[in-house]
């Protein structure tokens, strides 16, 4: 039965509590792999706290302030970006439900950009001295860190190459289906929780290339937009188009 | 859908009662003065963030008029000063400047439209610069779909005037006649020839406008069976495209204009309904279609067609072809919907020149639409436009399960159903075609915002009756 009475929500990972990992948690699978549960990670200090929710528009670290701890998201989107020197903000990636934040922060001790909360964001902190102590004795968990360290690498590599506009939108939407997909959410269906300028932003494209693109696709038949609700309606185009951005 | 439903006078009777006319859901009575300018901005903002924002469609208020028809109920100032129009003409191109800052220049206006009080108070060469200065502010879609309209009082046309309107690009007209039977002109106080009105849809035609439209009142006081068949015959004679049907509504209290008909003279319920009969008779003998609510269109007019192919859409400017607009109301008292949002202009020219004066939106009063307006506004759209709400999709759009979530409404349904009205199927609530001229009975039922019917004089006080 579906529920009563909610538009699409943003995902959110609600089920964890005291007791039981979110759904959506980057380290839950590497930790019970070794027996423990939360309630040891919250003895060993590693978990410090759910923190939010945070309001759409609010920052949670800005670039230069002290790297105190990493950051999955529970429920929300959150955005990263930096100012150039003219002042124009470049968007470096969205980060979904399950997704880990502040990474790049760990080898200066301050964060390098700026986070901001697109919609209502709720997370969960985590100390990263106290997750590297125990990773030198967990291997799954190291070797977690070690794979979303490299994957917040490849992230802001993928979209230098020279790639239209179809292609860069293509593996936007793709990235999006496959990472809502990882969590257990609907691979086909889902809310852009970005702007439209966010998205040329991050895709290097202009405001109106980007409608035109979404348009392009909705008429092809690939996708169906309603507002900000995308539905992929034929995947297998779709990561045609995304192949060389994606380098499959 | 298209053929006229049959036109049923005991039931039309029965259901004589207070209902909004549904051109927006929630109706204004919701709207309050908590929502104001900022949170006008903050909606247009928000609304240039969709991956494909909405098309713009302006709406430009031209209060002035220059006698008034007592029947009216429109925000309307009386002068014979056209020296008026200026200071006001500035001012509302200082709104536009001001409002187009908050769209992005992609968003192409599809839809513009003159509406009054009597746009045709302008001369063309005024009307020649409102268009032009929105034109630099705003990006006018070229489009051959674009429906760039205008109401036209055919007392105050000159010669030359309607292909001047043309030359800017305006491609539809509506016409105000109301009826052509002289007692009832001098009763509400609107005197205009046959020959005048005719002459004024042929100069239309001659200009090569895309659809001519004709409204008519039935209700009005004097108004007679043989009068208005006269009246019919006469413009079914020239055939305009579409044609709206209004029943008077008679609230003195709400209209100061109206306290100047003799509510003596006006005919009583059995007789406006035989009004309606012949209107609906000879319309449906005329080939025409119905659209909904009190419109009426030939087959081979856009409105027509969009119906048939469910294209059709509902907004403040009465049934559309364009779906999902922003709608921008420029001028005193002329209503937005943005985003998920509603919000009205100061409805007297002082307070709406003084905000601009002060360098302010004139933002008067609105209200957020939260989910559950959103849904229900959608669920009204679909009732009024296509006579039936298609369960499964409203369920896959919002994610309800509708038997649920509408419990309420639905328990209000089986007196319709009774009644013939309405039928209720698993997969769609429709309207049956002796339903189809009661739609908004059907949509007052999805009204959360409608007091029981325990207390119907709220409701009387606010909305006109149904018939």
């Amino acid at each position: 039965m579906k529920a009563p009475h909610t538009k699409r929500p943003n995902p959110i990972a609600d089920d964890g509590d005291e007791f039981t990992f979110c759904s959506t948690c980057a380290f839950s699978a590497a930790c019970l792999a070794r027996g423990l549960g939360k309630p040891e990670l919250r003895e060993l200090h590693v978990l410090v706290e759910h923190i939010g929710p945070f309001k759409e528009g609010e920052h949670i670290f800005r670039e230069g302030d002290e790297f105190n701890a990493i950051a999955a998201v529970r429920g929300g989107t959150v955005k990263t970006y930096v100012n150039d020197a003219e002042g124009r903000e470049q968007v470096q990636g969205f980060f979904l439900p399950g997704e880990v934040i502040g990474l790049s922060a760990i080898s200066q001790g301050r964060y390098p950009c700026n986070a901001v909360a697109l919609d209502t964001v709720i997370l969960c902190r985590f100390s990263f001295t106290s997750m590297a102590a125990l990773a030198t004795r967990m291997p799954g968990l190291q070797a977690q860190l070690f794979r979303l360290l490299s994957e917040d690498i490849g992230k802001a590599a993928l979209l230098a190459g020279n790639y239209s506009a179809d292609e860069r939108m293509a593996a936007f939407l793709i990235s999006l289906s496959r990472r809502y997909a990882a969590r257990g959410f609907s691979a086909s269906r889902f809310q852009l929780t970005m702007t439209r300028t966010d998205i040329a932003n991050y895709l290097r494209l202009a405001a109106e290339s980007v409608s035109r693109v979404f348009r392009r696709l909705q008429d092809e038949g690939l996708i169906r937009v309603d507002r900000r609700d995308i539905e992929l309606l034929d995947i297998k185009r779709l990561e045609e188009l995304a192949r060389s951005v994606l380098r499959e | 859908m298209n053929t006229i439903p049959p036109f049923d006078a005991e039931l039309l009777r029965r259901y004589d009662m207070p209902g909004p006319r549904y051109t927006s859901y929630p109706t204004a009575p919701q709207f309050t003065s908590s929502f104001g300018e900022p949170q006008f901005r903050e909606h247009a903002k928000r609304s240039n963030t969709d991956p494909i924002p909405r098309q713009l469609s302006l709406y430009l208020h031209i209060p002035y008029c220059f006698s008034p028809c007592f029947y009216c109920g429109c925000t309307r100032i009386i002068t014979r000063d056209f020296g008026r129009s200026g200071p006001y003409l500035e001012r509302l191109l200082r709104e536009a400047e001001e409002v187009s800052r908050l769209f992005d220049r992609d968003r192409d206006v599809i839809q513009l439209h003159l509406g009054g009080g009597t746009p045709n108070f302008l001369r063309p060469s005024q009307i020649a610069d409102l268009i032009d200065g929105l034109g630099r502010q705003f990006h006018f879609s070229r489009s051959a779909e674009r429906d760039f309209s205008i109401e036209i009082d055919p007392r105050l046309i000159r010669d030359g005037d309607i292909a001047a309107y043309a030359a800017l690009g305006l491609n539809r007209a509506s016409l105000g006649v109301q009826d052509f039977d002289p007692a009832v002109q001098q009763a509400v106080n609107r005197i205009q020839s046959v020959e005048q009105t005719l002459a004024t849809i042929e100069d239309c035609r001659r200009a090569g406008f895309r659809s001519i439209n004709v409204d008519l009142i039935y209700g009005l006081p004097k108004q007679t069976l043989e009068g208005f068949a006269k009246t019919l015959d006469t413009i079914l004679q020239v055939r305009p495209d579409r044609l709206a049907v209004y029943g008077y509504a008679h609230m003195p209290d709400l209209f100061k204009a109206q306290r100047q008909i003799v509510a003596s003279d006006l005919p009583d319920p059995e007789m406006k309904l035989k009004l309606l009969g012949l209107a609906i008779e000879k319309l449906s003998g005329a080939g025409y279609c119905y659209i909904g609510m009190d419109h009426f269109a030939l087959p081979e007019d856009d409105l027509a067609r969009a119906q048939a192919a469910g294209g059709l859409h509902r907004n403040f400017m009465g049934y559309t072809t364009h779906a999902d607009c922003d709608l921008i109301g420029l001028g005193m008292s002329a209503i937005s919907h943005i985003g998920d949002s509603f919000s009205q202009n100061a409805r007297d020219l002082p307070s709406w020149e003084n905000a601009l004066d002060q360098g302010k939106l004139p933002t008067w009063r609105g209200m957020t639409l939260d989910p559950d307006d959103v849904l229900r506004g959608d669920i009204i759209q679909q009732l009024m436009c296509r006579g039936e709400i298609d369960i499964p999709s409203v369920e896959d759009r919002y994610e309800i399960e509708f038997e649920s979530y509408f419990e309420d409404s639905l328990r209000k349904l089986p007196r319709l159903v009774a009644d013939g009205l309405a039928e209720v199927e698993p997969t769609r609530i429709a309207a049956t075609s002796r339903g189809r001229l009661l739609l908004r009975m059907i949509a007052m039922c999805f009204d959360r915002y409608l007091t029981p019917s325990a207390d119907p004089s709220v409701n009387r006080a606010r909305y006109s009756r149904v018939i």
